[in-house]
C-alpha cells in the first residue's frame, strides 16, 4: 500500500497544475449557450495539449495515461476550479465504449472528433415507460436495405441539443427474450426525423431533453458491438459512467466541503455542537468516498475494466452529495427561501443524484446480486 | 498510488485468516467467553507470542490492522489488542507480557496484565483491579482503582500511540462488521419464506447492500489511517478520527442490521451473533466515542 504519488506521477501532477495554471480561461460565461462555447474552447485547448483523451490509447489521439494520472487531472481541475469539457458524455462513455467494441472503421472514424468537441455525443437510453428497467425499453429499428429505420421516445437525453451523435439503444428484435432483442447504434442527430425539445427540472433549467424520433435512419455500419448484442454493450457505457464520472464527482464533492465549512461560518453556526456533528459525519463520508474512489482505480488498473463495485460509488456518492446540500440548507437560515441562492440551486439539483444514471435503488440490487450474490429479486 | 496491500502484507492476512480459523471456531470463542475463567488460554497466548504478534506494530501500523482486523472477522477473545495498546503507550510489553489499558477507571484485559498503563500515558501499580459484568463476554472487563502512577517518561509520542490504538480497534470493527455482513448473506440465501429465499426481498438485499457500503467504508477508512500514521503524519489525526468515528460505527451498524435480517434465531442466546453485536457495539465506545472523534474532525477541518 502506498497512497502517496510516485516521482513520475508528482512529475504529471506538477505538469497539469503548471500547465491550467498558464491556460486557465477564467469564470465561465453566463446563459447555456456561452457556456457551451467556453466549454468547448476549453477541450480544443487540453486536446491540443493532448489531454482531452488522457486515458486513451495514443493510436486514437489519447495520452495513454494510467488511471492514476486520469484521476490526478480530475483533482488538478477541480482544485484550479477550471471548466468541464464541453463533451462529457463522448469522453467519459460514448468513447470508452467504442474503444472496447467497436470495429477499427469506427475507432477511426468517431474517436478524433470526440476529442476536438467537433462532434459532441448525448446518449439515448431511458424512456418515458423504461427507466430502471432499461431492458424494456420499446423504441424499434427496422433493417431497410443498408439502413436501419428508428422510431421511438427517449427522454434524460443531457446534451442532445448539441449533440452530433447520440449512443441509441434500441429493440431489433422483438421476438427475443428483453435483454436479447437490442441494439447499441451511433445516430446522427442531424436529421429531421430527430425532435429534440427541452425537458424542464424543479431548478428551472433545461439540461436534459426529450427525444422523439421519427423514422430516422441510421447506417448499419454504425451498429457498436454487433446487431442483438446492445444490453452487454449499454452496461459497458453505464460502467464507465459510473467509475469514470463517479471519480470526477467526489471531487466536486471535495470542492463542496470547503464551500460548505464557509456558509456554516457564515451562518454563524460554527459553535453548534449539533451542525458540527453533522458536518464531520459528512466530512469522514466524503474521505471515504475519495478512499474507495482510488481503490477502485487500483482494482480497475489491476482487472483491466471496472467492475459491479463502481455501483456502490456512485450510491454513495448520491447520499454524500444530498447530505452535504441538506445541512447547507439547514445552517442557512432566511437565505433557504431565497431561490436565486447557490445553495438552494444546489439542493435541489442534488435530488436527481440518487436517480440520474442508476438509480440507488436499482444499484443496490446490483450490489446485491453481482457483488454480494444474493438470488434476483421477483 | 497504490491502494492495495502489498505481497508480504497479504501473506500476513491470510496467515491470520488460516491460522485463526482453525484456533477459534465459534464453538470455542464461545466456550472462552461464556465458560473459561480468563478467556483465553496459555496455549493460545504462546502461539501469538511464538508468531511475534505482540510486536508486529514494529514492522509497520498497517501489518498491525491487518491482523486487527482479522482478530475480528474471527472474534478471538485474547488480550492481544490490549496488550499492543498498553505497548504503544509504552508498558514494557516485551518477552510475552501481557498489557492492558485503563480508561476512566475500567480496562479491559486488567485482571490477567502483567502491567496496566493509563490513556495517558502513565504506568499504574498497585491497583486493585476488580472483574466486572461486561456488556462484550468476549473480552474480560476490570475496574482498576487505587494504586501509584507513575508519569510518562516522554520518550513516547503519545498523540501517535493514541491514533494506533484507535485505528487498530477501528480495524477490528471492520473484521467484525465483515463477519457480521457474512452471517446475514448466507443467511438470507438459505432461508426462505413465503416459497423463496428471503434474500430475494429487497428489504433483505437492500440491508445488505448497505451492509457492504459500510465494510468497504470502514475498511478504506482505517487502512488510510493506518498509512497515514507511518508515512504521512501530518494527515494522521484527522484519518484516525475519521477511521475510528465511521469504522466504529459500522462495527455496531452492520451487526445490528444482521441480526434484523436473522429474525427471531439471532436473537437467540444459542445463535453466535450477538458476541459480534456485543464486540462491535463495546469497540465503539474504547478508544474515544464516536461524537469525540467527530468533534475533532469538525476541529481539525478548520471548522
Amino acid at each position: 500500500m502506498d497512497l502517496t504519488l510516485s516521482p513520475a506521477e508528482r512529475e504529471f501532477r506538477d505538469a497539469v497544475r503548471g500547465w491550467i495554471e498558464a491556460n486557465h480561461p477564467g469564470r465561465e460565461p453566463d446563459g447555456d449557450r456561452d457556456v457551451f462555447e467556453f466549454r468547448r474552447a476549453w477541450q480544443r485547448a487540453l486536446n491540443e495539449r493532448g489531454w482531452a483523451g488522457l486515458s486513451w490509447p495514443t493510436e486514437y489521439g489519447g495520452a495513454g495515461a494510467t488511471l492514476v494520472e486520469l484521476a490526478i487531472f480530475y483533482e488538478e481541475t477541480a482544485r484550479a476550479g477550471a471548466p468541464q469539457m464541453a463533451n462529457v458524455l463522448g469522453l467519459a462513455m460514448g468513447g470508452p465504449t467504442v474503444i472496447a467494441h467497436g470495429t477499427e472503421e469506427q475507432k477511426q472514424r468517431f474517436l478524433p472528433p470526440i476529442l476536438s468537441a467537433d462532434e459532441i455525443w448525448c446518449q439515448g437510453f431511458s424512456e418515458p415507460g423504461s427507466g430502471s428497467d432499461l431492458a424494456s425499453l420499446k423504441t424499434r429499428a427496422v433493417r431497410d436495405g443498408d439502413d436501419w429505420v428508428v422510431t421511438g421516445q427517449k427522454v434524460w437525453t443531457t446534451y442532445a441539443h448539441e449533440a452530433k451523435w447520440c449512443m441509441l439503444v434500441a429493440r431489433t428484435n422483438p421476438d427475443a427474450p428483453k435483454h436479447r432483442g437490442l441494439t447499441y447504434f451511433l445516430m446522427d442527430m442531424e436529421q429531421d426525423a430527430v425532435d429534440v425539445r427541452p425537458l424542464v427540472q424543479i431548478t428551472g433549467e433545461a439540461e436534459f431533453n426529450e427525444l422523439f424520433i421519427d423514422e430516422a435512419r441510421i447506417p448499419h455500419e454504425n451498429i457498436v458491438g454487433g446487431e442483438g448484442n446492445g444490453w452487454p454493450v449499454a452496461i459497458t457505457t453505464l460502467m464507465h459512467e459510473r467509475a469514470g464520472l463517479a471519480f470526477a464527482l467526489q471531487v466536486q464533492v471535495q470542492i463542496a466541503l470547503r464551500e460548505l465549512q464557509d456558509q456554516i461560518r457564515e451562518a454563524g453556526a460554527a459553535g453548534d455542537p449539533l451542525v458540527r456533528q453533522r458536518f464531520a459525519q459528512v466530512f469522514a463520508e466524503a474521505q471515504v468516498l475519495r478512499l474507495n474512489a482510488y481503490r477502485g482505480l487500483t482494482a480497475t488498473m489491476k482487472r483491466g475494466a471496472p467492475g459491479p463495485e463502481g455501483s456502490l460509488g456512485k450510491w454513495h456518492w448520491a447520499e454524500v452529495n444530498q447530505s452535504l446540500t441538506e445541512l447547507a440548507m439547514d445552517v442557512a437560515g432566511p437565505r433557504a427561501l431565497l431561490a436565486d441562492d447557490a445553495w438552494t440551486y444546489r439542493f435541489l439539483r442534488a435530488r436527481a443524484n440518487s436517480i440520474e444514471g442508476g438509480t440507488t435503488e436499482i444499484l443496490r440490487n446490483i450490489v446485491a446480486e453481482r457483488v454480494l450474490g444474493l438470488p434476483r429479486g421477483a | 498510488m497504490n491502494f492495495d496491500l502489498s505481497d508480504d502484507q497479504r501473506t500476513i492476512k491470510s496467515t491470520a485468516r488460516e491460522l485463526l480459523s482453525a484456533r477459534y471456531p465459534l464453538a470455542e470463542v464461545r466456550r472462552l467467553a461464556l465458560d473459561d475463567e480468563r478467556g483465553f488460554t496459555d496455549a493460545q497466548w504462546s502461539e501469538m507470542v511464538a508468531l511475534g504478534w505482540p510486536e508486529i506494530a514494529e514492522i509497520g501500523t498497517v501489518e498491525m490492522i491487518v491482523v486487527a482486523e482479522e482478530l475480528g472477522y474471527a472474534l478471538a477473545p485474547t488480550p492481544l489488542q490490549s496488550t499492543w495498546a498498553a505497548g504503544l503507550l509504552g508498558a514494557d510489553v516485551g518477552d510475552g507480557r501481557r498489557g492492558a489499558v485503563v480508561t476512566d477507571g475500567l480496562s479491559a484485559d486488567a485482571g490477567t496484565a502483567d502491567v496496566l498503563v493509563d490513556w495517558d500515558g502513565s504506568v499504574v501499580t498497585g491497583a486493585s483491579v476488580e472483574p466486572v459484568r461486561a456488556l462484550d463476554p468476549t473480552r474480560r472487563l476490570f475496574r482498576v482503582s487505587g494504586g501509584e502512577r507513575e508519569p510518562p517518561s516522554g520518550d513516547v509520542d503519545l498523540e501517535r500511540a493514541r491514533g494506533q490504538a484507535a485505528t487498530m480497534n477501528a480495524a477490528e470493527s471492520v473484521g467484525v462488521a465483515e463477519r457480521a455482513m457474512e452471517m446475514a448473506v448466507a443467511y438470507a440465501k438459505e432461508r426462505r419464506q413465503f416459497d423463496r429465499p428471503i434474500g430475494a426481498y429487497q428489504a433483505v438485499s437492500h440491508a445488505c447492500a448497505q451492509m457492504l457500503l459500510e465494510v468497504e467504508g470502514a475498511r478504506a477508512a482505517v487502512y488510510w489511517a493506518a498509512w497515514a500514521l507511518d508515512f504521512e503524519p501530518e494527515t494522521a489525526p484527522l484519518a484516525v478520527a475519521c477511521a475510528k468515528a465511521y469504522a466504529g460505527d459500522a462495527g455496531r451498524r452492520v451487526p445490528r442490521a444482521s441480526l434484523q435480517v436473522h429474525g427471531g434465531i439471532g436473537f437467540t442466546w444459542e445463535h453466535d451473533l450477538h458476541f459480534f453485536l456485543k464486540r462491535g457495539e463495546a469497540n465503539a465506545h474504547a478508544y474515544g466515542e464516536g461524537t469525540a472523534h467527530r468533534e475533532r474532525i469538525a476541529a481539525l477541518a478548520g471548522l
